[in-house]
């Protein structure tokens, strides 16, 4: 017998005992709806940390700060046993100039640390406070208006948070593109209290304004310059300080392509550092939702393991409830293979109808996803179900090899049927 | 010609063998319609069930167009069953829940016939049981002597060289029977085809051109009708 026709004849006698074909399928499709979903939740939960882990850090980028003494004691130490004590927790020129020879740094960025005394938009305009911070890496973050080319400020611009919109007279945060910005600078004051003498006025325009999302997990209202504005003003309020050339912690970019993880090993050996990377932070969320992801799929797994007992004994019930049809194949010529092969189709059609149920089922529950993102009060827009029609496929194309396995032994069962006794009417 | 040659089968062993062919031995020439006599139990079945290569006696040979085949593989039997032999059956055997043409299209199906060609073979052995405008019917819809008369197109859909009949009239009334009778005979007559007819029936078996009565097995008499001989 041709392969399509025992795929439609296998197909038609399924129709005739619908009730029990739906059944069979119905405990197939729990195990296929239930990896689906697991499936479909690992993939939104991955692609959303992805989204957590851009919006707080760039996955290139390295932070290395001196290493701190593993040993934290109460008890006092020995005098003269301290480590150089001007050297705790600071980094200088030296360490840049070592960890710049490691294999896939690509850029080395001191952590500046700079303030302002005020910020205002000229003229008789009102004067603010505002924290101000330097924009290291390339992290992207969500911005109500502008862009910012590769996520990093543009020399001579300025990010402005959405909350200080108001106050410097912006009705929204399109208005703001464009305008500009001046920044107080003072230099610090060698006595505490007195005001300092000699300070400078800059003026930067807005690049873009930020706002606060639920993807940005510490978010901080703070202007934000770029890397050399900061350290324009980093040199001008500490160069005749102590603290010049001291930095709390370095940001190091790797090398487009080259290994994070491997950078990272490296500049650990060169020593005394202690470097972490959002890598680290990925990986352990990774993991974590793997391992639910791989918990929920082993239960459908295990349903589909049921189901596959469920189709045995249907088959076999087919088996038994056709003898005579069998019979009467094999006195017309039918084939061992053929007969065997009409019944293994006849599972595999079982296999594909649990499996494309199951599958619609779970498409239907991706309607929820709104529902979720709501309840869970995520940003707009996530999907925490991400559907993969590809992993659908493979899972139905699956199934249906499991059924047509699951419909062996029926199948041998018939196969082996003897015609005569199958054709036997008293 | 079909030739049984010495065949002997036995059920079971020992203190319970029952020997259900013993030595049988007869010829059946080519476009005849012959009955198989006997009463239930005599063995009739089993000898059909040997000739055609679905049982396999212990001793013997069953010659078919020269061709011994009880020496045959199962999957060339099988090939030959589908090719050359056909059957139909006291209790129909029809597939209920199918189309009359569905039934009629297994044999094809089982023979490897392509689509192409099954079209008009289906219509033509439904034409010729008069069952065309019954074709998408379900077999379960059709009386006792419809279903005799699509398992009759089921038998004659392929151009078998050999038509088993086991039976044939046993489940249906003597009008319905003998538009079955009628329907077997001419098919024989018209295409030349060997008519093998399984029976208990004496008046069946007296419209056959050879009656071959078994008895415990043996073979108790062969009788031809005159124009046979001549």
């Amino acid at each position: 017998m041709k392969i399509r026709d025992t795929v439609r004849r296998a197909g038609r006698s399924l129709r005739q005992a619908k009730a029990r074909t739906l059944l069979t399928s119905l405990a197939i499709s729990v195990g296929a709806f239930t990896v689906t979903l697991a499936l479909a939740a690992g993939a939104g939960g991955q692609a959303y940390t992805d989204s957590l882990i851009t919006n707080n850090g760039d996955a290139q980028s390295l932070s290395v700060h001196i290493k701190e003494d593993d040993e934290v004691s109460d008890k006092p130490k020995e005098y003269g046993t301290t480590s150089d004590a001007a050297r705790q927790g600071q980094l200088d020129d030296t360490d840049i100039e070592k960890i710049k020879k490691i294999d896939g740094v690509a850029e080395i960025t001191p952590t500046y640390s700079i303030s302002i005394a005020y910020m205002t938009r000229g003229g008789d305009a009102k004067k603010y406070d505002a924290s101000i911070g330097i924009k290291v890496d390339r992290t992207a973050i969500p911005l109500a208006a502008g862009s910012l080319m590769d996520n990093q400020v543009p020399v001579g611009g300025v990010v402005i948070p959405e909350a200080y919109l108001g106050v410097l007279g912006f009705k929204n945060a399109f208005d703001a593109i464009g305008q500009s910005l001046t920044l107080h600078i003072e230099k610090p004051s060698d006595i505490v209290g007195r005001k300092s003498s000699e300070a400078i006025d800059k003026t930067y325009t807005i690049a873009a304004v930020d706002k606060e999302s639920s993807t940005v997990l510490r978010y901080q209202a703070e202007l934000k310059v770029s890397t050399n504005d900061g350290k324009m003003i980093y040199e001008y309020q500490t160069a005749d300080q102590p603290e010049n050339g001291q930095y709390n912690g370095l940001n190091v970019r790797v090398t487009d392509g080259a290994d994070v993880a491997a950078v990272q090993e490296a500049i650990i050996k060169s020593g005394g550092y202690e470097v972490s990377s959002l890598k680290d932070i990925q990986e352990v969320l990774f993991q974590f939702i793997n391992v639910v992801q791989y918990g929920a799929a082993g239960f459908g797994l295990l349903a589909i393991l049921a189901s596959v007992f469920g189709i045995i004994n249907t088959q076999y019930i087919s088996v038994l409830e056709r003898t005579q049809q069998i019979g009467l194949m094999k006195a017309l010529g039918a084939r061992r293979k053929d007969i065997g092969r009409l019944f293994r189709y006849e599972a595999g059609w079982v296999g594909f109808l649990g499996g494309t149920i199951g599958t619609g089922l779970a498409l239907l529950a991706g309607l929820l996803n709104p529902w979720i993102t709501q309840t869970l009060v995520l940003e707009k827009g996530t999907e925490l179900l991400k559907f993969n029609p590809l992993t659908s496929v493979i899972l139905i194309a699956s199934l249906i090899v499991i059924a047509i396995m699951a419909g062996y032994f029926p199948a041998r069962k018939a196969a082996k049927l003897d015609p005569i006794e199958a054709l036997r009417t008293e | 010609m079909i030739e049984v040659k010495h065949i002997t089968k036995t059920y079971g062993k020992k203190q319970n063998a029952f020997i259900a062919l013993d030595d049988t031995t007869f010829t059946i020439p080519d476009g005849a319609s012959v009955a198989i006599l006997g009463k239930s139990g005599s063995g009739k079945s089993t000898l059909m069930h040997a000739m055609s290569g679905l049982d396999r006696p212990e001793t013997g040979e069953v010659v078919i167009g020269g061709q011994n085949i009880l020496k045959l593989k199962t999957k060339q039997i099988d090939e030959f069953r589908s090719q050359q032999m056909s059957f139909i059956f006291q209790s129909f055997f029809v597939q209920a829940n199918e189309s009359c043409y569905d039934n009629v299209s297994l044999p094809l199906e089982i023979a490897n016939i392509p689509i192409s060609k099954r079209r008009q073979k289906i219509n033509d052995a439904l034409t010729a049981v008069e069952l065309l405008d019954k074709k998408a019917s379900r077999a379960r819809d059709l009386s006792g002597g419809q279903k005799q008369r699509l398992a009759v197109a089921r038998a004659i859909v392929n151009d078998p060289r050999i038509l088993f009949a086991d039976e044939p009239t046993g489940n249906l009334d003597s009008v319905t029977g003998e538009v079955i009778e009628d329907l077997l005979f001419g098919y024989n007559k018209s295409r030349g085809v060997t008519l093998i007819i399984v029976t208990h029936d004496s008046d069946l078996a007296q419209k056959c051109d050879i009656q071959i009565h078994i008895k415990d097995g043996k073979v108790e008499k062969i009788e031809s009708r005159k124009e046979l001989h001549s």
